[in-house]
């Protein structure tokens, strides 16, 4: 009877865990059946080509491409210094008053409504200006993603053992070359954070949807100008009536994709763990 | 002449006192022995003398520690960790460096050797020093992950060395090794202390026996007895001693 239960524990596990993943599957399975045929017709056009016209054809999504990189990018740029600062900053002084408030803010960060961010970047930086922009675009999707990369940092920092920090003390280092190499030490989780921080606002669209405003017929046309990004436009052909911007989602959504595994693919294979 | 003497020495963690006012006179070029049972507060007394208590944010000292007559809390941390090298209780190599590196790292962050050919230099001497240089010495750019235990824990001395110090803090360091690479170990304290100080805590009576010249028992944060280790084995004046060298007290 105990075997019995036993397995019965255990196909309700493999149930379940099927049950998980086959979402999932589905998922990637659509976008593959219903985005690889419009590739296909399109061609690299659809790759460097921009947006037509209703009705007319499949065109391109080149500028929603570049869009998606110069965000990113720019989002890095503004967003990874301070991420990794603070992360560190939180794991070194984690009893001072602003370690442990940083660190309570970056879980609420973390898990912030991201449109409410858009709104936010909408208010200081929108509005102002008259115009949306790459700029706004991208500094909304900082935000996003700076919360990842902190808690990562702080969490891998904080993993490394004890004995490696005392030991670089006890050599008569200071702060600062210890951290460097408690960080050498830590880069697995580190660069972790950092690609999961990439690929979640490469994918993002909530932030964008106040502040980038979109741009799929012209190539980038500076930072204080609109851009495109692929998620972005994707939300906005659905919407459409027209069959071709249809096509054209789906097949922007296997792109989208193929960037997101490309991100993430390379860490989990490619990274070396410091064996401790 | 005395390595180091603590005068009136207490340690706070939180409210809690764990170090209660310790006196001990360490004679410099002997091997000193703290022994007592764990959690009496021997490494938390070990980390008082090089500062290193002050990463533990919560843990507060007050007495005074003095290296050579000089009070080590009114020194730069940094050179006070110099002059007082530590080894731990697990082998805590920079795993992801060379082993050249792990020593090189130190020696140049001090600005003790002003080239290359110096860092070499020193590198190969103290390798020697800590009894590994023959086993390492075609491989120095080897990752010092790939070391065994005990060849870590030596490589760990060599680094300690390599900054010269007049004192080397040996935190129970072969309590996590093989019994051969702990002998060597044993072997290694015996010919380094004709050049410095060396303070070992252990709580194993019979390797305070077989390594010092001088043996305190501590116990719960309290000296109980000190002095030549021949005459605290031989003649414990203490009953708390004695029930402890003969195993009748954890």
């Amino acid at each position: 009877m105990r075997r019995f239960k036993d397995h019965l524990f255990l196909v309700y596990l493999v149930a379940s865990t099927i049950f998980v993943v086959l979402p999932l599957f589905h998922i990637l399975f659509c976008v593959f059946a219903n985005g690889l045929p419009v590739l296909m017709k399109g061609g690299m056009n659809f790759l460097t080509g921009v947006l037509p016209a209703p009705g007319d054809g499949l065109g391109g999504i080149g500028p929603a491409i570049v869009g998606t990189l110069v965000l990113t990018v720019l989002a890095t740029l503004m967003g990874l210094p301070i991420a990794v600062l603070t992360g560190i900053f939180s794991a070194e002084y984690p009893n001072s008053l602003i370690g442990r408030a940083t660190r309570t803010l970056l879980l609420i960060m973390m898990e912030f409504p991201t449109i409410l961010v858009g709104l936010f970047v909408m208010n200081i930086l929108v509005i102002p200006l008259g115009s949306y922009s790459a700029l706004a675009g991208a500094l909304a999707l900082a935000i996003v993603m700076m919360p990842y990369v902190a808690v990562y940092t702080e969490q891998a920092l904080k993993d490394v053992p004890s004995r490696y920090r005392e030991g670089a003390f006890a050599l008569g280092l200071r702060r600062r070359t210890v951290v460097k190499i408690l960080m050498s030490m830590a880069r697995k989780g580190v660069v972790t954070g950092i690609l999961i921080g990439i690929a979640k606002v490469a994918g993002e669209t909530a932030p964008l949807l106040f502040t980038a405003g979109g741009s799929y017929t012209v190539y980038f046309q500076g930072i204080n100008r609109p851009i495109g990004a692929v998620p972005l436009l994707i939300y906005q052909l659905v919407q459409q009536p027209y069959q071709n911007y249809h096509e054209i989602a789906w097949g922007a959504s296997l792109v989208l994709m193929l960037i997101f595994l490309a991100i993430f693919l390379p860490i989990r294979l490619s990274l070396k763990e410091v064996k401790l | 002449m005395n390595a180091i003497e603590t005068e009136n020495l207490k340690v706070w963690y939180g409210d809690k006192l764990v170090i209660k006012g310790v006196n001990l006179e360490i004679p410099e070029k002997t091997v000193f022995a703290i022994m007592g049972p764990s959690g009496c507060g021997k490494s938390t007394l070990l980390r008082a003398f090089n500062r290193l208590l002050e990463l533990n944010e919560i843990a507060r000292v007050e007495g005074d520690v003095k290296l050579y007559g000089k009070s080590v809390y009114e020194m730069d941390e940094v050179v006070v960790r110099r002059k007082i090298g530590m080894v731990f209780q697990i082998p805590n190599p920079f795993p992801h460096m060379s082993i050249y590196d792990n020593i090189a790292l130190g020696v140049r962050y001090n600005k003790i050797a002003k080239n290359r050919k110096e860092i070499d230099k020193i590198v190969e001497w103290s390798l020697k020093k800590a009894a590994l240089w023959e086993e390492v010495k075609d491989r120095l750019k080897d990752k010092a992950s790939n070391l065994s235990g005990g060849q870590m824990q030596r490589l760990c001395i060599a680094r300690a060395l390599a900054l010269r110090p007049e004192v080397l803090l040996m935190d129970e360091p072969t309590a996590n090794l093989d019994p051969v690479s702990a002998k060597k170990i044993e072997e290694l304290i015996f010919e380094l202390k004709k050049e410095l100080t060396i303070v070992i805590v252990t709580h194993s009576p019979a390797q305070a026996a077989r390594v010092s010249d001088y043996v305190a028992f501590l116990y719960l944060g309290e000296l109980v007895e000190v002095g030549k280790t021949e005459e605290i084995f031989e003649k414990p004046k203490n009953e708390l001693t004695e029930k402890y060298l003969t195993g009748r007290m954890g």
